[in-house]
């Protein structure tokens, strides 16, 4: 599907998403180094790790297509 | 074409069944990628080996995900007809590949070293990081196919499920990385 704006508006939401997934994958690893219960740790490391997922499933593999027929 | 709205109605409806079938695929895929991922809580709970290579693994995990960046430039390229996007991105995506399995074998390396095979830790370890590494290589191999067919344009001028197809396999290899980083490297 052509999204309105072009390639050029593509490419740049490319980037928008690439910049959002490596601040993720640098707060990941951020939260080895803060002092929290064990739970709370694994709770956040799952949120971003399905943060990631989500935004590389919608954005760059354009999972709606599924529903929205495109 | 006599009834051109029939066959371009019949082209949306063939997109639609491949787009489904590759979604089964994957999640078919993603099955396999969780068996391993509960087999490393289910032998080692949440334990780590200190000697892991953490600036290793987050290398290789922005190496990763830089590709997803380049191989979603080559298929919105392909789209949008333009050749020479699709060319350099898909290129990118490759070499980014070959980067990342780089960094498989000296993880490899540094792995028999101090957590051998015998041990639990590395037997997962060097399980799911081979299923993974392999996922790469086929993606790398499939990527290569579509820039070597895709040079004439072929892939350009509205037929750009091939590129569609291999590109998501390809986000699909880092949606299981995303998931497979913190459960080795990271979770404690």
């Amino acid at each position: 599907m052509r999204r309105p704006g072009g390639l050029a508006a593509d490419w740049g939401r490319g980037w928008w998403v690439f910049a959002a997934l490596v601040v993720l994958t640098v707060f990941e690893l951020g939260l080895l180094l803060i002092d929290m219960p064990a739970g709370l740790f694994r709770v956040l490391l799952l949120a971003v790790n399905l943060a990631d997922a989500w935004l590389i499933a919608y954005y760059f593999m354009h999972i709606a297509q599924l529903w929205r027929g495109e | 074409m006599a009834y051109p709205q029939v066959a371009e109605h019949g082209a949306q409806e063939r997109l639609a069944v491949n787009r489904t079938g590759l979604w089964l695929f994957i999640l078919s895929e993603s099955f396999l990628f969780g068996a391993a991922l509960s087999s490393r809580y289910y032998l080692q709970g949440v334990e780590r080996p200190p000697e892991l290579n953490q600036l290793l693994g987050l290398g290789i995990t922005l190496v990763l995900l830089t590709s997803s960046l380049t191989a979603y430039r080559a298929e919105r390229a392909a789209v949008h007809g333009h050749l020479k996007g699709l060319t350099r991105n898909l290129a990118a995506t490759i070499g980014l590949g070959l980067l990342f399995l780089v960094g498989v074998v000296i993880e490899w390396y540094e792995a028999f070293h101090y957590f051998p095979p015998s041990t639990a830790y590395g037997t997962v370890f060097l399980t799911t990081t081979g299923l993974h590494g392999f996922h790469v290589l086929t993606g790398v191999i499939a990527l290569t196919f579509i820039l070597l067919l895709g040079r004439d344009g072929r892939f350009t001028g509205g037929n750009f499920w091939p590129v569609e197809g291999a590109v998501k396999y390809w986000h699909f290899v880092d949606v299981a990385w995303v998931f497979i980083y913190p459960s080795l490297y990271l979770v404690r």
